[in-house]
């Protein structure tokens, strides 16, 4: 599996470079692969944050020039054994300026963190027999992220270096007890023992219409342990989130309703999905007219009056799910606010127009 | 108003600069720049000398990748507006060819760009040479560099961070800077008369390299100030390791007093006195009334009277 980075290239390494400090030359590249890729230019316009003085010793370093990205962390070891008095030298990776390298950082940082700790036990990298090693390292280390994004490397008998990519993605946002989670894909692609218990104990009572409170009750699992672990089901795209469905909704058209038209793809996902059980496939015709029929103002419950003829075959529930998970419709949400107050009656808690109507039924217990 | 220099600090690597450089402005002895570890591209450090006057110094790591940038792409930077060069050699050195191309390099830039710089040769490490070939080798690096260097000027010394040698030569090198070095002798050699002391020298207080002196006959020694300074700095970085900080000293046996105390904000003063019959607290109380001239003569006839100045 290649990792896409969040822009959508994928992060390819171009080049893994070892460089040092040597007592008479100064600041080089002792070893690179593939050869000769960083050019001598290019090094001199970078070296100093390669081989760097001590305020920037030991910290990830991105530096940007020539149309390349360069990561690296200078690592330095005192100690008077070496000449100097400190051993300096920085394994870093080539990407194109392009590329987001995020998922990089964690890997050159445990690189450096290994090689560190290799010298400090064997003095790998100050001994020549031992440094030359790092060249077929290298190499391998280049073809293997390139290629499945992970890295498995014996350096010794004793010593096995493991990397991986892993994608970072975007925060999830906060799970709300009246936030209702739906699979994106079909439930059974998701292998169940590999989850967490709390995970395992939920999945059931995911369906799209039950929301996080009632979870909670019915699966018999803390609300708080329920929350996290949809949120953690929301990080890695298993499931994504929908309001409550009821009756009394109001929902309106996005933009995106003309992909109903457009695209076949998702019109054959609808119609599959919104046709009620048992009866012959709703025609296109029928589900893009209800969609439209949506707009401020009209319930639900207006719109099954108005198209009892459209509805024949639809599920409208599912028909608003599946408006929601592919953004084809969105929930007008309402605030009420307590209008009328007297001098004796208490501050309003929850009608104060900052809590929606579905957080009050929800904490109010009406759903 | 502060007179500011831009000194160049530079040499093969491993030469000694910064060892130098820690040892007379960084309070370091001679031990301790074993510690050191290489200097990596060019480190500034801003050195405030005797109140109103800044040196600027640039030592520059001299590996062979540093110093072909500094006379590539860091060319104008480096050696534009500089007042001194100061150029380390390591005498023990086996590439002489290849030193005396960078030297070669140095001047060229030098020319180019700060042709008024003053340059300076510390042949240096001059302690791992016989004792008794010292001469004979320094005479010969002078004759070298002399000729090396035309058609610019440059004034050579030996140099060993195991003994006063160093301060000699750095006390040289900062004498030529400092603005109204001309008035501090005349009034220092004034004091000296009006006291009758034998001898006066004004340390700048940070670094105890001897900034003036007075004498009013030949003395044996001619290399005594810089022993002293060296001594007198030793001991001062002795005295504040124990948390202690050296004010003042009194020296006496039958031939001569010699008095060491701190004179203005910015400078020491030792007054000898060969005359037995004075006594201290005399010798002491004049200290004392000088200084408040002299402290004037910092403050206010410093930059005015100068030739070079520069605002940075």
């Amino acid at each position: 599996m290649r990792i896409k980075s969040m822009m959508g290239m994928p992060t390819r390494i171009e080049c893994i470079f070892f460089s040092e400090f040597h007592p008479t030359l100064g600041p080089k590249i002792t070893y690179q692969v593939p050869e000769e890729y960083i050019s001598r230019e290019l090094f001199d316009t970078v070296q100093v944050y390669i081989i760097t003085k001590p305020e920037l010793q030991n910290k990830l370093i991105t530096v940007t020039a020539m149309g390349k990205k360069l990561i690296g962390c200078p690592v330095c070891i005192e100690h008077k054994k070496y000449s100097r008095n400190a051993l300096l030298f920085n394994l870093g990776l080539v990407c194109d300026a392009r590329t987001n390298t995020c998922s990089l950082e964690p890997i050159v940082k445990k690189l450096s963190g290994y090689l560190t700790t290799l010298e400090l036990e064997s003095g790998f990298i100050s001994k020549e027999e031992s440094k030359q090693k790092l060249l077929p390292i290298m190499s391998t280390l280049l073809e293997d992220l390139n290629a499945t994004g992970a890295c498995t490397l014996p350096i010794d008998e004793s010593n096995t270096i493991h990397l991986k990519l892993i994608q970072l993605r975007k925060d999830p946002p906060i799970v709300q007890e009246y936030d209702v989670p739906v699979f994106t894909q079909c439930k059974d692609h998701f292998i169940k023992s590999q989850w967490d218990l709390t995970t395992q104990q939920i999945l059931p009572y995911i369906d799209g219409f039950r929301h996080i409170q009632k979870i909670s009750a019915e699966a018999d699992v803390e609300l708080n342990l329920v929350r996290i672990a949809v949120q953690n089901l929301l990080y890695y795209g298993v499931v994504t989130l929908v309001s409550i469905f009821q009756y009394s909704n109001v929902y309106c058209t996005t933009p995106k309703v003309q992909s109903l038209i457009d695209d076949k793809s998702i019109q054959e996902e609808c119609l599959n999905y919104v046709t009620k059980q048992g009866q012959k496939r709703a025609s296109l015709r029928d589900v893009f007219q209800l969609y439209c029929g949506l707009s401020p103002g009209t319930t639900v419950r207006d719109l099954c009056s108005r198209y009892s003829q459209q509805l024949q075959r639809v599920d409208e529930r599912r028909l608003i799910q599946f408006g929601l998970m592919k953004c084809l419709i969105r929930r007008l949400q309402k605030y009420p606010v307590k209008v009328i107050r007297d001098e004796r009656s208490r501050p309003p808690r929850l009608y104060t127009g900052c809590h929606s109507y579905d957080e009050i039924c929800c904490k109010t217990g009406r759903v | 108003i502060v007179c500011a220099f831009q000194v160049l600090l530079m040499g093969k690597s491993g030469s000694g600069k910064t060892s130098m450089r820690s040892i007379i402005f960084a309070n370091y002895i001679a031990r301790d720049t074993r510690r050191l570890g290489a200097t990596i591209d060019v480190e500034h450090s801003h050195v405030r000398f005797l109140g109103n006057l800044v040196l600027n110094l640039w030592d520059c790591g001299g590996q062979d990748t540093f110093m072909e940038n500094y006379f590539t792409s860091q060319r104008d930077n480096i050696f534009r507006n500089v007042e001194v060069l100061i150029y380390v050699f390591d005498v023990e050195s086996r590439e002489l060819e290849k030193d005396m191309h960078y030297y070669q390099s140095c001047l060229e830039a030098i020319l180019q760009n700060s042709p008024d710089a003053k340059v300076f040769c510390l042949v240096h490490k001059m302690d791992l040479v016989q004792e008794d070939q010292r001469d004979l080798i320094f005479k010969e690096r002078e004759e070298d560099l002399r000729r090396l260097s035309r058609p610019l000027a440059c004034t050579c010394f030996r140099t060993s961070i195991w003994d006063e040698t160093l301060y000699k030569a750095w006390s040289s090198i900062v004498y030529q800077l400092i603005p109204n070095v001309q008035q501090l002798e005349t009034n220092l050699r004034n004091f000296a008369q009006i006291i009758e002391a034998d001898e006066v020298l004004l340390f700048e207080r940070a670094t105890f390299l001897v900034i003036s002196h007075y004498q009013c006959k030949e003395q044996r020694d001619a290399h005594r100030f810089e022993k002293i300074s060296n001594i007198i700095k030793q001991f001062k970085l002795s005295c504040s390791k124990l948390a202690a900080s050296f004010q003042s000293m009194e020296v006496r046996n039958s031939n001569f007093a010699a008095f060491i105390d701190v004179f203005t904000s910015n400078t020491y003063v030792m007054v000898i006195m060969s005359d037995p019959s004075i006594p201290s607290a005399a010798t002491l109380i004049n200290i004392r009334n000088a200084r408040k001239h002299f402290e004037k003569l910092e403050r206010v006839d410093g930059p005015k009277h100068s030739l070079h100045m520069r605002m940075r």
